[in-house]
């Protein structure tokens, strides 16, 4: 074959070898900010905001939590001087003035509320065929209660060793939920089934909702 | 704006220079995906996975090449890596040849030869393939591939070459029809 021919069918692949079609920008943008807001890095987010905000509804959680405390030690005792406690000695009162319970811990509530929100989530790991729609919100959901995660492991909420494991164990499975994607495969549902058996985390995690229910 | 701006509004977490930075290096990014693969739906995720290491490896972005050439090096190592992990990949890229191979017919080439060339392409080792689409196919210098790959120049230019000889001893057998 001579060098012009070549060079003529080389330059004829350039327009017809593995022509690109027309690509769905906007539907991989999208993928690129709900993967990039998945990571710690948080690249395409402003992480002062994201955190600021986070922090922020801690701190209120904290403040209403103390106010209550405050309101029903004064309630319960009638005295106003037990009631001038500093919070932190009203934050870590015992827990035999009922009335002051959610004041006394006030990460009990939210934990609560996260561990049977991450329990039903668990329990409704999507199926092979779900809808590409209905794995984006359970992706969603998931991305939330990670986010969540990090914050308790924050806390004080993680101060008890059991529940700190507990945490650090949801983290890696809610990560791993969070990366599953749209046409996910049974491999990738599989390993994170294996990441729940082999850390025992579903009856790990119905014990700490049946615990904090009791409280 | 200039693109050093541009990167520090992405640095200082600017979802709107982020999406600037996206729309104008994704048509490239997914271009060179596809004609690497063959493959939408594997041009579509590697351009994903490029954006999203890019995005967040871009503070370790000294500028000492231009932001292209470092995306395309990210391009080609993602799609490197996902094909060496992807064993299937070869047979699905096969079956994909049919599908995907022909676009806008150039006048004077004969259909067969252009079938067999494109196989060719195809069949190369992954660095001869990856230098003759990136200079061949898409138009990048020997300079930029270089870049890119991380490769001396002349480096490149041995593996074009090689590459061409090989295309061209692919078709030997049709050479004496078509030289005609």
């Amino acid at each position: 074959m001579t060098d012009e021919r070549f060079d003529a069918l080389m330059r004829d692949a350039a327009h017809t070898f593995r022509t690109p079609p027309e690509a769905d920008f906007e539907g991989m943008w999208t993928e690129i900010e709900r993967r990039s807001s998945a990571t710690t890095d948080q690249p395409l987010r402003s992480r002062w905001s994201s955190a600021r905000r986070a922090w922020l509804a801690i701190a209120a959680t904290l403040v209403v939590g103390i106010a209550l405390g405050r309101a029903s030690m004064m309630i319960g005792r009638g005295s106003p001087l037990r009631a001038s406690a500093t919070p932190a000695v009203v934050a870590r009162a015992p827990r035999a003035d009922s009335g002051a319970t959610f004041a006394s811990n006030p990460y009990e509530a939210e934990t609560s509320r996260y561990l049977g929100q991450t329990a039903a989530l668990l329990a409704s790991l999507p199926s092979e065929g779900k809808t590409e729609r209905g794995n984006e919100q359970f992706v969603a959901r998931a991305g939330d209660l990670l986010t969540t995660t990090r914050l308790l492991l924050d806390s004080p909420a993680s101060d008890d060793p059991t529940m700190r494991n507990l945490l650090e164990d949801l983290e890696l499975v809610l990560a791993q939920v969070v990366r599953l994607p749209n046409n996910h495969s049974r491999t990738e549902l599989d390993l994170i089934n294996r990441a729940l058996e082999q850390r025992d985390v579903i009856p790990r995690l119905r014990t700490a909702v049946s615990d904090n229910s009791a409280n | 704006m200039s693109e050093p701006d541009l990167i520090a509004r992405v640095l200082a977490g600017d979802r709107i220079a982020a999406r600037e930075l996206y729309d104008a290096h994704s048509p490239r990014v997914f271009r060179l995906a596809f004609r690497l693969t063959g493959d939408s739906a594997l041009a579509r995720e590697f351009t994903q996975d490029t954006f999203v290491r890019a995005f967040g490896q871009l503070p370790k972005f000294r500028g000492d090449s231009a932001l292209s050439t470092w995306l395309h090096r990210i391009t080609v190592t993602v799609v490197a890596n996902a094909m060496r992990k992807v064993k299937r990949f070869r047979e699905r890229e096969a079956d994909l040849e049919d599908v995907h191979p022909i676009g806008s017919d150039g006048p004077g080439v004969d259909p067969v030869l252009r079938e067999r060339l494109h196989r060719a392409i195809a069949d190369l080792p992954e660095i001869y393939r990856t230098t003759v689409i990136m200079h061949d196919i898409e138009g990048y210098t020997h300079t930029e591939i270089a870049e890119v790959l991380g490769v001396a120049e002349g480096t490149c230019k041995s593996r074009l070459s090689q590459a061409r000889a090989q295309l061209r001893a692919a078709l030997s057998d049709l050479a004496p029809e078509y030289d005609t």
